[in-house]
């Protein structure tokens, strides 16, 4: 069997001054990625994950064994093409802003003009930063130069995608939105490779997972394998009557066994999430100073603007990146469905809808519903869109049959 | 291809953008008409203009001879040191199309920054005369000696090595020569001495230079004849008459038809200054002869001589101004080019202020190549074979940019040839720039990316 990525006893091994061996960075690795597969490499710091990407990548010479990615060697253009890579920090050209920098990878893929444009505006409007697209990137936060970071690497729509710390320096609603992306690309047949220390979010996206220590793997396999506690058994229900918990109760009894039964609670990011959600829709009729400080300080650290003109970036900057959060995240990653159990808030409504909206899964995310009751459909369009923009494939309207060709298009238009 | 070229606009914009070529360029578009305005030369319209192309060339070319080693370093430097490059290489760009790329964009920011600078230095050079409002013999003295490319012919060395090892055989042969002293310091003596006398003209005696290859533009111009006079004893009015015969001598040797016309001309001239006679065009043979002649009268008293340097040539137009500025111009191209190689060679292993060090180490030593040149022949004339082996051939790579310096032509109005252009271009470009690049691409293709180098 063929595997997207593949090792073959890689050792790298990093010599001292004298060059006498000193550090054993990567040693005798055999890993095979599969196709179609979210692969993770954990490690902690300095365990050999960052060095093994880029011995993939070639940026660094094995000291021995050899790597094979997408079934050859990484620097032939015709492989490299169907690559993407994101390094654990953004490596751009200050100089340029943030529209050139995705049209400069795009011509060094050799994109025609136009599809380089077209990429270049989607890809900018899915990481948010069309409202700062004309901006020097040497401005931009850690944050936003992730973003770019993220965009450069989705370009040439890629097979491959590799990933170096994919989440680091970005807020929690950029983190949902990799892991969202992750997904949703996993979902359409890409294989992706990440390296990572952040251990819940590869507990989201991964299917496979292998921990790195000393540069050798330690532990291997699937993630639901790993974790599975395959003693327990968990039921979720809507809010239900006292007296339909005492029956259950009854019932796990008659089994032999104990339960507990409580509220599950809300992951901290879902509820960051939407708490920032609830907060830009009240902050709109406001002031734009709400909405500082708590979830997108990421973007301004490092950016002096005037208080009157803050207000108005800011609505701009987080309105991209967090509109699709609330409508599509929690159902697609949240196992157990998360059940409110707080007092309504004035706009729990809302959010109930937001959540619930597009609870059963699509089939399909090319096929689409028509754009008319709310806005969560229409946000989620947008992201499919986006993505589809990405993939080549046209709006649902024109060629919705016209799927055959979205993973052949990077390769095809690199001459 | 794509990628070359994406690479090459990429640095380009790097380099606008860096403010660095910003700079120069501001740097000069204030110089250039200041020198225009502030040089009087030798107070003469030519002395002028022939201050302002040498200086306002001279400037430009090392100026962008600067930016080129800055900018070509810095773009690649810069790229590894802030893992730019780590985006770029793991795209569909091979190393050596990454390193093409750079420059290529570094050589197109020279050119057309050496274009802009160039067409400024022109522009100014030609209106200048108009601005000053010349006199019609200005004019005219300027179109003969400063506004034209004149090819410029000497007389060929004639070879004295057998003349002067018979007379010191002979010399040996009678006991005549000096005791004590070696046969080398002999034999270097007595060529001098030989070649003193194939120079000079005793009274009643004449001279006749012969050039073979005299191809003037238009037979209707004027030959030139320019020359100085060095004197065995000084006459007390520092003149020195002299009868100049320019044309085909063979029609009187052989007696044939007269085709072209024979010119005499009687002068009398200041001593140890350089004087021209002007000679219709028209005296060359159809086969391009044409021989010289002079004759010390008995006026004189005194053994004339023409001294090495300039002592006497033959100076025709050749081809127009604004050809050979144009040529001058590439000649800077060419430095500029050889500078980027070297640029993009330094910065594949070294990180930007070492590489910047050694470029400048080498483009200084090249402005002063023949120095060096000269220094390393005579300081190991001691350890020939080894010298020549080793140390040699690698002095020998410098680059030799007085050599090839633009003013030189530009300056007395010499004429810049294609010829020698290519000669310079196929020298530094097509072999040492290519070395160097080659050597570039071999350490840039086997060097570890992720690595810091320091």
């Amino acid at each position: 069997m063929e595997y997207a990525v593949e090792t073959f006893s890689l050792t790298k091994i990093f010599p001292d001054w004298w060059g006498r061996e000193k550090v054993y960075a990567v040693d005798d690795l055999n890993l095979q990625v599969q196709y179609n597969e979210v692969f993770g490499l954990l490690g902690p710091n300095g365990s050999g994950k960052t060095t093994t990407l880029k011995l993939l990548l070639n940026l660094l010479y094995p000291t021995n064994g050899k790597a094979l990615v997408l079934g050859g060697d990484s620097t032939d253009p015709q492989i490299s093409a169907r690559i993407g890579f994101m390094p654990e920090e953004s490596y751009l050209y200050r100089y340029l802003n943030a529209r050139e920098t995705l049209d400069f990878y795009g011509r060094i893929f050799g994109l025609p003009a136009k599809v380089r444009k077209m990429r270049t505006e989607a890809l900018l409007d899915m990481v948010g930063l069309k409202a700062v697209a004309n901006r020097p990137v040497g401005t931009f936060s850690k944050g936003m130069a992730r973003r770019i970071g993220l965009a450069q690497a989705l370009i040439n729509d890629p097979d491959l995608l590799i990933l170096d710390e994919p989440t680091t320096g970005l807020d929690p609603i950029g983190t949902r939105q990799i892991k969202d992306l992750i997904l949703e690309l996993a979902k359409r047949g890409k294989t992706v490779l990440l390296c990572s220390h952040l251990l819940a979010d590869v507990e989201d996206v991964c299917d496979r997972i292998a921990i790195l220590y000393g540069g050798k793997i330690q532990s291997e396999g699937k993630v639901k394998e790993l974790l599975q506690q395959t003693h327990k058994t968990q039921i979720t229900t809507g809010p239900i009557s006292d007296t339909a918990i005492e029956k259950i109760k009854q019932i796990v009894r008659n089994e032999q066994d104990d339960c507990v039964i409580t509220s599950p609670m809300d992951k901290l990011e879902t509820f960051f999430i939407k708490t920032v959600a609830s907060a830009r829709e009240q902050a709109q009729p406001t002031s734009g100073v709400v909405s500082d400080g708590t979830y997108i300080s990421d973007f301004l650290t490092a950016e002096p603007i005037e208080k009157a003109r803050r207000a108005e970036i800011l609505d701009k900057l987080v309105s991209p990146p967090v509109s699709p959060e609330p409508s599509s995240e929690p159902p697609t990653t949240e196992h157990p469905t998360p059940v409110e159990t707080h007092e309504p808030k004035p706009d729990e409504k809302l959010l109930e809808k937001l959540t619930r909206k597009p609870e059963p899964p699509k089939p399909k995310p090319v096929v689409k519903p028509q754009p008319v009751e709310s806005e969560v459909t229409q946000k989620q369009q947008d992201k499919d869109s986006i993505l589809d923009q990405l993939t080549d494939r046209a709006t649902p309207q024109n060629q919705q049959t016209d799927k055959t060709n979205k993973f052949s298009t990077g390769g095809d238009t690199d001459a | 291809m794509r990628s070359i070229w994406a690479v090459a606009t990429n640095t380009i914009r790097q380099a606008l953008r860096m403010k660095v070529a910003l700079i120069f360029t501001i740097l000069l578009l204030v110089l250039l008409p200041v020198m225009a305005l502030s040089m009087p030369g030798d107070g003469t319209i030519k002395g002028r203009l022939q201050a302002f192309v040498s200086y306002g060339l001279s400037l430009t070319s090392l100026l962008l001879c600067l930016l080129t080693i800055v900018v070509s370093i810095y773009t690649l430097t810069n790229d590894i040191k802030q893992k730019q490059i780590f985006t770029v290489l793991t795209k569909p760009v091979r190393r050596f199309q990454l390193l093409l790329g750079k420059l290529l964009g570094v050589i197109l920011l020279d050119v057309v920054l050496l274009a802009l600078f160039s067409a400024i230095i022109y522009t100014i050079t030609i209106y200048t005369p108009k601005l000053l409002n010349a006199g019609e013999e200005e004019l005219i003295s300027l179109n003969n000696e400063f506004f034209t490319a004149r090819a410029s012919l000497t007389p060929p060395k004639i070879d004295v090595t057998q003349e002067v090892l018979e007379t010191y055989n002979k010399l040996k042969e009678t006991n005549q020569l000096l005791p004590g002293s070696s046969k080398e310091d002999d034999i270097y003596v007595l060529t001098l001495r030989k070649e003193l006398e194939k120079r000079a003209v005793p009274v009643g005696r004449e001279l006749v230079w012969q050039f073979q290859d005299v191809k003037p533009l238009d037979p209707n111009q004027s030959l030139f004849i320019r020359f100085k006079y060095d004197v065995s004893v000084s006459p007390p009015d520092l003149n020195i008459y002299g009868r100049w015969v320019v044309g085909d001598d063979r029609q009187i040797k052989y007696g044939t038809e007269m085709k072209t016309p024979i010119y005499t001309f009687d002068r009398k001239d200041f001593i140890r200054t350089f004087h021209e006679i002007e000679v219709p065009a028209d005296a060359v043979a159809e086969d391009n002869y044409l021989a010289v002649g002079f004759f010390n009268p008995p006026l004189n008293d005194t053994v004339v001589i023409f001294p090495t340097d300039g002592g006497l040539e033959m100076l025709y137009k050749a081809d127009s101004f604004t050809a050979n500025f144009l040529r001058a111009a590439l000649l800077i191209l060419l430095r500029l080019i050889f500078l980027a190689c070297l640029g993009i060679l330094a910065a594949s292993f070294l990180s930007f202020p070492v590489a910047v060090l050694f470029c400048l180490m080498i483009f200084l030593t090249g402005t002063i190549s023949s120095f060096v040149l000269e220094s390393f022949d005579i300081m190991s004339k001691g350890l020939t074979s080894f010298y020549s082996y080793t140390i040699r051939p690698v002095v020998q790579l410098l680059p030799q940019f007085d050599k090839f310096n633009p003013t030189k032509f530009l300056v007395p109005a010499r004429l810049l040839s294609w010829l020698f252009l290519a000669k310079v271009a196929g020298l530094m470009v097509c072999v040492k720039a290519t070395v160097l690049l080659l050597l570039a691409l071999l350490i840039f293709t086997y060097r570890e990316m992720a690595k810091v180098i320091i």
